[in-house]
């Protein structure tokens, strides 16, 4: 009788031990779980548009203020990072699951660094890094003080 | 469809999605409609929670859903979307449960599911445009 | 010099505890752990150290090991929380005084550290690994420059130790889902100038657990005790898939002839 070891789809989420992509992808799928669920939310909220001012008022100020405290900047900003980050993520995939940006086949020697995770791959992870943070900031500042930098 | 069929669109929306969504960022800062570029204004200085103004104030979101071109923004945003997110939860529910008539069963779901929100999405779209407030 | 060498050879270094997984289909309903204590030698293993533990504590442990060097892929094992070989996994450089040791995960466990590697196997089959040509009877050597054999080569190293499917995210949740050893042995033939079976080989990996579920979380090339770097070969692959992506084939009863052509080039 053998038993089942499956780590199962907890393990996803536990990026620890391997390498940078690994952790990238852990956070890919989280936002994009994420960012799936605020769209059905946001297509409901953006809904309420076509019942008057009183309605789509209160809705706003409800959800700028859940429970009567200002959470509303914060969500927006966890909602802004997420998508920022899916999508800088997104580009680098899109790149590098085709196949471009990768090395050719090569001979592994020892100690056997696997280059496909090196090289191009983390020139684009350092390159759409920084543009992440810098849209991010731009973003947050915009949301918690109305500064449009 | 081929999954790689499939799978190429995934990556086609995502692209597009990055473009149409810049602008509906750029709408709610930069190109706002109102005066103050600021999501919200409270009257009074202790907030008493009575929205008067900014991007989200009433007249001027109803002001963009009454535009057509970005009536079409959103639309076409909205259809990109719900092929990915749909999709991408598709792949992910296949990976927790995979093969069989299980994974059949959570196609059809959020085929269904999908075309909801697309539909729910549309009709504020389409009212908007036509005025129907 | 020499002497220096083995003066300190076999010299017991310090003490570790060794946290093993055990399972006994015969008498246990659930894995436990159960501890042991290894005199460390410079040199040894974490192999030598339960091959130690086998025959001077407990004669009951189970582990699968053949050449111990590296070659033959029999002794993965889950060390510290990493997929490793047991045979190269030295444990004075893992640092630790306490070393977990698991059985591989997303298999299934005949007993203690012995894997059920049957998935794995299965799926190598699946891709159809070997070369497919139309003519039942070779007729001669099937040419090939050393540049068009560069293109596969380094895909050819995998020893079939099961460490990729062990680490990879996809594998953890999906039991259908091929895995990074098949996909690049798949890589492996499709890429090859002298093979036709592209088409063939579609139905399987084109299909909705096929390379398509890979997410390029790069844990399979991470832990390659090879370097075989499965994880580029999945995008390679996917490469072709892409620029194939509107191309009808035939994938039921694919047709042969001499208007065939291998994907990567002229055979």
């Amino acid at each position: 009788m053998t038993i089942e070891n499956k780590k199962g789809w907890i393990s996803w989420f536990n990026p620890f031990k391997y390498g940078s992509d690994r952790w990238m992808f852990a956070l890919h799928r989280l936002t994009g779980i994420v960012l799936g669920l605020y769209l059905i939310a946001h297509v409901w909220e953006t809904s309420n548009i076509l019942n008057g001012q009183v309605t789509w008022n209160k809705i706003m100020v409800d959800l700028d203020y859940p429970f009567g405290v200002h959470f509303g900047p914060y969500i927006l900003s966890l909602v802004l990072v997420a998508a920022v980050y899916h999508a800088f993520n997104g580009i680098r995939l899109t790149i590098v699951e085709n196949g471009l940006m990768l090395p050719r086949p090569y001979r592994p020697e020892y100690p056997y660094k696997a280059k496909s995770l090196s090289g191009l791959n983390n020139v684009l992870k350092i390159v759409l890094g920084i543009f992440m943070i810098a849209v991010s900031a731009i973003g947050i500042i915009y949301i918690f003080t109305g500064v449009i930098i | 469809m081929r999954e790689s069929q499939i799978m190429f669109l995934q990556y086609m929306t995502g692209l597009l999605i990055l473009v149409f969504g810049s602008f509906h960022f750029l709408l709610i800062s930069v190109l706002s409609p109102s005066p103050q570029k600021v999501l919200y204004i409270y009257s009074g200085i202790n907030a008493s929670h009575i929205l008067v103004g900014g991007t989200l104030y009433y007249t001027w979101v109803k002001a963009v859903y009454s535009s057509l071109i970005w009536g079409s923004v959103f639309e076409l945003l909205l259809t990109f979307l719900v092929y990915h997110v749909f999709n991408g939860f598709r792949v992910i529910l296949s990976e927790i449960i995979p093969g069989g008539r299980a994974e059949k069963a959570i196609t059809y779901i959020l085929f269904i599911a999908g075309l909801i929100v697309f539909i729910w999405g549309t009709r504020t779209v389409v009212i908007g445009l036509g005025g129907g407030f | 010099m020499e002497q220096l060498i083995l003066k300190d050879f076999g010299e017991v270094v310090k003490t570790v505890t060794f946290r093993v997984r055990r399972y006994d289909p015969e008498k246990d309903d659930a894995p436990r752990y159960e501890e042991y204590r290894v005199p460390v030698q410079k040199g040894m293993t974490v192999l030598d150290g339960i091959l130690y533990i086998k025959e001077h504590i407990d004669h009951t442990l189970s582990a699968r090991y053949s050449c111990r060097m590296g070659i033959c892929g029999s002794c993965g094992m889950i060390i510290n929380g990493k997929e490793r070989l047991a045979c190269q996994t030295q444990i004075l450089e893992l640092g630790k005084d306490l070393i977990k040791v698991d059985p591989m995960g997303n298999y299934e466990v005949v007993k203690d550290l012995v894997p059920d590697l049957s998935k794995l196997f299965r799926n190598h089959q699946n891709v159809k690994p070997f070369i497919i040509r139309d003519e039942e009877e070779p007729k001669g050597e099937y040419l090939q420059t050393p540049g068009q054999r560069e293109r596969y080569a380094m895909f050819t190293d995998c020893i079939l130790c099961g460490l990729c499917l062990s680490a990879c995210p996809t594998s953890a949740s999906d039991e259908l889902y091929l895995g990074p050893q098949a996909l690049a042995q798949g890589f492996r033939y499709i890429a090859d100038n002298r093979d036709l079976g592209f088409e063939e080989r579609l139905n399987v990996l084109d299909s909705k657990h096929g390379v398509w579920r890979c997410h390029f979380s790069g844990a399979c090339s991470e832990v390659c005790p090879k370097g075989v770097d499965p994880a580029l070969a999945i995008q390679l692959l996917r490469q072709v898939m892409t620029t194939n992506v509107f191309v009808r084939f035939k994938q039921k009863g694919t047709e042969t002839g001499p208007e065939r052509k291998s994907v990567s080039g002229v055979s």
